[in-house]
């Protein structure tokens, strides 16, 4: 009995992967599309054309990589400035907590369409500061992470087991010592966690970036931007490239966590 | 003042290679992207800042270039710098109506919108964008009768268009016989749940005034609410399901829609990928809407004014029209477009006969700032 | 490093805050602020005037009450639904997958890799009327002949749902990954049945992670507007999508800005009340 629920749960976690990837297996078929006109809704034959000329659509690939560059440096911030605020909340008591606290959700409930347009017209009113361009889309999309990386951390801080952290200082580390190898390494996994949701929003952010962006371009403003007239099969292209090549990270990561501990089981004996 | 090259703008001008070999051109490509800001002065700036649609010029698909931009700086010496980032009206004004409003350039010589917007009316109103200099627009001759003189621009001061196009009733044969009026839009039960309209207020009730006997260039608050209370009943009653933009396209292919308000444009490319997809203009008339380019505040004068005298050379008109497949404002583009592409000359969609002309009507461009009517309008949407 | 921090120990706290709150001080607050001049102003494009104009508020809630209890109803049911799925996804991940962990994290992620355009399109396809799903459950009885799935409130709830769904997943995961496997071990040990083992043990520990996606799902959703845009009719509009419209067509920066605090005034209440039920050291620890 226990052996089929063990696999009842585990067939349940394949049917969920499997519908949250269900868009995704489309979007991967459909790069595959060799569409006649400037759409890709209606399959019409096989080609791998779309993924050897995938930089055929003009735009498309800068797009690419100023989302990349903007996500992988953005959450970086965001996760430093989050995890620290994240911390001072759930490990002290000072006065200016509870407003602390109520200032990280107010972010979250701003719609992103004011949210967008007031800090505009702030970048509009300091031009000797800010250029419009690739350093305020930074700006906006830190601002808007920070809150979700506070969150998530503070959910693996609360009721975090402060007797390893005890322990160590009872063996003489002082507190920097402490968060350095004891407490950062914990909280390490919930960063991460934390992290690739931020990633996350910053790769999919339109409303906030395109009020903001000046001329640049990321990938989302790029796609709505031309979806008006064409839906180019190389962005599909893009897309699934996008999400095969992270997938292929994440295998080679999770094969050497096997090795690794194949290696230290090894070890022991 | 001289900003660096932002990399874009490198990528761009070794797009221009070509451009670049004559001395005006590299002269152009070394001198940085800030000088076109000033308004002032006759010369000509190094740099032309357009800011247009997607895919809204030729692109030579093998090059990856723009034929008739690389051909306008090869004569002039003037480098373009192609933005294509207005995406919808609402979005691309709400992103410079702050500088606007403060007297300040937005780092663009043109943009772009669409005339059955209230943008075009207020923009003029509000003195946010420059006097075309017609000295240096003799082509201005020919522009097409039919587009000389429009009701927020009369005298042809501050734009000039730049395509047109259609709007009119699409519909997916496989799900129903041709829908041919807004009557059969809204009345016939095999349609029902299976409409969509655009969201565009213009577009939509102007069809159906049209189809209630009023004429959308002349609206007062009888008729728009008789327009509105007809599409608010076709709503009410399950008929028509939603309002697009132009995501009509692929329901309409896939089937879950049957008939939609829809653009011509988005049609030819819809078509050759499915051909039981027709698109008509509706018997009561179908309306008309034009993209105008305008010369924004800082935005310098000279260089936009030469570059609309040369898009409105036939040759070139032609050229831009048969990658577009709009319609294009300049005479003789016809002709022009039969040596080079003689099936899209012939295509209706694009080069509109005179027939076809005279059912399409503009709606009203003062009714469009009714702060009234675009109330009642969004609570049409649900808004 | 470690001495100086010591000593200054009631500054700790602020030195933490301090990067992270600038920040959002800065490109936040004040950006609100402005906001909330805007709110009070009255007049027409582009003349407004100050005039504290508070009628702006109650004419808000009035005029859009129904937008306002729709979005959060979908937002809440959006919630409710994520977390019924997610959590015994993320149990999995947590306990069972191993070294596979981090992938699974991935799948969990990799939608938001496509632009919201390209997978809702994507949906759009495998939902439509002609498609397998619609054609599975016509078959089954469940929809009607001429019933369909797309532009319903079942499609804009599901959308939403599918959009936020790892806001509801990354935080649970934060929380189950920590609980020390043992003591499940223990509890097993002391003849808890797994039932029981879960929810004295398990449950509990996972609670302030319950919490967070809650908060992370339900908040952004309230005020999403997209899903309903593509997805839905008219009778699906939410509060987002007024404020967009009363923002971008109608020009009318004072009630957009005046529904955007009225939307987060709401939902701070709604923050408040559940504080209030969950224990309010489950938010701040």
């Amino acid at each position: 009995m226990t052996l089929l629920r063990r696999h009842a749960l585990t067939a349940y976690a394949l049917l969920v992967v499997g519908y949250l990837m269900l868009p995704i297996a489309v979007v991967i078929l459909f790069s595959f599309n060799d569409p006649v006109g400037r759409f890709n809704y209606v399959w019409q034959g096989f080609t791998l054309d779309n993924w050897v000329e995938w930089d055929a659509s003009l735009g498309l690939r800068d797009s690419v990589l100023v989302s990349l560059e903007l996500g992988l440096l953005a959450t970086l911030v965001a996760t430093a400035l989050g995890t620290l605020i994240a911390l001072a909340i759930v490990r002290h008591e000072f006065r200016g907590r509870a407003t602390a606290n109520l200032v990280v959700f107010l972010p979250m409930s701003t719609p992103e369409i004011v949210l967008g347009a007031s800090l505009l017209t702030l970048f509009l009113n300091l031009t000797s500061v800010f250029t419009l361009g690739f350093g305020t889309i930074f700006i906006a999309h830190v601002m808007f992470i920070i809150s979700f990386i506070v969150v998530t951390v503070k959910a693996r801080l609360i009721g975090f087991d402060r007797h390893l952290e005890e322990a160590a200082m009872d063996l003489g580390a002082n507190e920097w010592t402490t968060f350095r190898k004891v407490t950062l390494p914990l909280l390490a996994p919930a960063m991460l966690a934390a992290a690739l949701l931020g990633f996350a929003l910053s790769l999919d952010d339109f409303v906030i970036t395109y009020l903001n962006a000046g001329g640049e371009q990321t990938f989302p403003v790029y796609v709505w931007g031309i979806a008006r007239v064409a839906v180019p099969p190389q962005v599909n292209v893009v897309a699934s490239a996008i999400f095969l090549v992270a997938i292929t990270l994440a295998l080679g990561n999770a094969v050497w966590q096997i090795r690794t501990a194949r290696r230290q089981r090894q070890g022991a004996r | 003042m001289t900003r660096p090259l932002t990399r874009r703008q490198l990528l761009e001008r070794a797009a221009l290679g070509g451009a670049a070999l004559t001395l005006p051109g590299f002269l152009a490509a070394c001198g940085g992207g800030g000088d076109g800001g000033d308004a002032g002065g006759d010369e000509l700036a190094a740099v032309l800042r357009f800011a247009n649609w997607p895919l809204y010029i030729d692109i030579d698909e093998e090059t990856k270039k723009r034929p008739t931009l690389d051909e306008f700086t090869r004569r002039t010496g003037v480098a373009v710098d192609y933005f294509e980032e207005i995406n919808d009206n609402a979005e691309y004004f709400a992103k410079v109506q702050g500088p606007l409003s403060q007297g300040r350039g937005i780092d663009r010589d043109i943009f772009v919108f669409t005339d059955n917007s209230r943008f075009p009316g207020l923009l003029i109103d509000e003195g946010w964008v420059q006097k075309l200099d017609k000295e240096l627009i003799p082509n201005i001759s020919n522009l097409i009768e039919a587009q000389a003189s429009p009701p927020f621009d009369p005298e042809r001061e501050y734009s000039l268009p730049w395509q047109s196009g259609m709007t009119g009733i699409a519909w997916n044969e496989e799900l129903t016989g041709p829908v041919t009026s807004i009557e059969q839009l809204f009345e016939d039960a095999k349609l029902k749940g299976k409409v969509s309209m655009l969201m565009e207020q213009a577009d939509s009730v102007g069809l159906v005034m049209l189809a209630n006997g009023d004429d959308p260039a002349e609206v007062s608050d009888e008729t728009y609410d008789r327009a509105i209370d007809r599409v608010q009943a076709a709503v009410d009653s399950g008929q028509v399901v939603r309002f697009t933009g132009n995501d009509f396209a692929q329901p309409l292919t896939q089937g879950e829609l049957a008939a939609c308000v829809a653009w011509s444009g988005d049609m030819i490319q819809l078509l050759a990928d499915n051909p039981k997809l027709k698109w008509g203009v509706p018997k009561d008339g179908g309306m008309i809407w034009t993209d105008n380019m305008f010369i924004p505040t800082g935005g310098s004068v000279p260089t936009a004014s030469t570059y609309m005298n040369y898009v409105y050379e036939p040759p070139v008109a032609a050229k831009i029209a048969a990658y577009v497949n709009y319609v294009p404002p300049v005479q003789g583009a016809k002709e022009e477009l039969l040596k080079i592409d003689p099936e899209i000359a012939n295509n209706t969609l694009i080069i509109p006969d005179d027939e076809l002309l005279a059912q399409l009507h503009q709606y009203d461009s003062a009714a469009l700032a009714n702060d009234e009517h675009i109330s009642k309008w969004q609570t049409v949407l649900g808004q | 490093m470690g001495n100086f921090l010591h000593r200054h120990r009631r500054l700790t706290p602020y030195l933490l805050l301090a990067p992270g709150v600038a920040w959002l001080a800065v490109f936040f607050l004040v950006p609100l602020a402005f906001l909330g001049y805007q709110s009070l102003q009255s007049g027409t494009f582009p003349n407004y005037e100050f005039t504290w104009e508070f009628a702006n508020f109650t004419e808000a809630i009035s005029d859009y009450r129904e937008q306002l209890f729709r979005s959060f109803l979908y937002a809440g049911i959006a919630t409710v639904v994520s977390l019924l799925l997610a959590y015994p996804l993320v149990y999995w991940i947590a306990f069972r997958a191993g070294p596979w962990r981090n992938l699974f994290l991935l799948f969990i992620v990799a939608p938001f890799f496509v632009t919201y355009l390209i997978r809702t399109l994507a949906w759009l396809n495998i939902l439509a009327d002609e498609g397998p799903v619609v054609g599975a459950l016509r078959g089954l009885h469940l929809l009607g002949p001429n019933e369909g799935l797309l532009y319903t409130t079942l499609a804009v709830v599901a959308g939403i749902t599918y959009n936020f769904f790892p806001f509801m997943a990354l935080p649970l995961y934060v929380s189950l990954e920590q609980i020390d496997a043992r003591l499940l071990e223990a509890a097993k040990d002391l003849y808890a049945s797994p039932v029981r083992a879960f929810l004295k043990v398990t449950l509990p520990l996972s609670a302030p992670g319950i919490v967070a996606g809650t908060l992370l799902t339900f908040i952004p959703a309230a005020g999403d507007f997209i899903n309903a845009e593509l997805l839905g009719t008219p009778k699906q509009q939410m509060i987002g999508n007024v404020i967009q419209a009363k923002f971008l067509e109608s020009l009318d920066y004072p009630t957009a800005a005046s529904l955007s605090f009225v939307l987060m005034a709401a939902i701070l209440v709604a923050l408040l009340v559940y504080a209030r039920a969950v224990g309010s050291e489950r938010l701040t620890g």
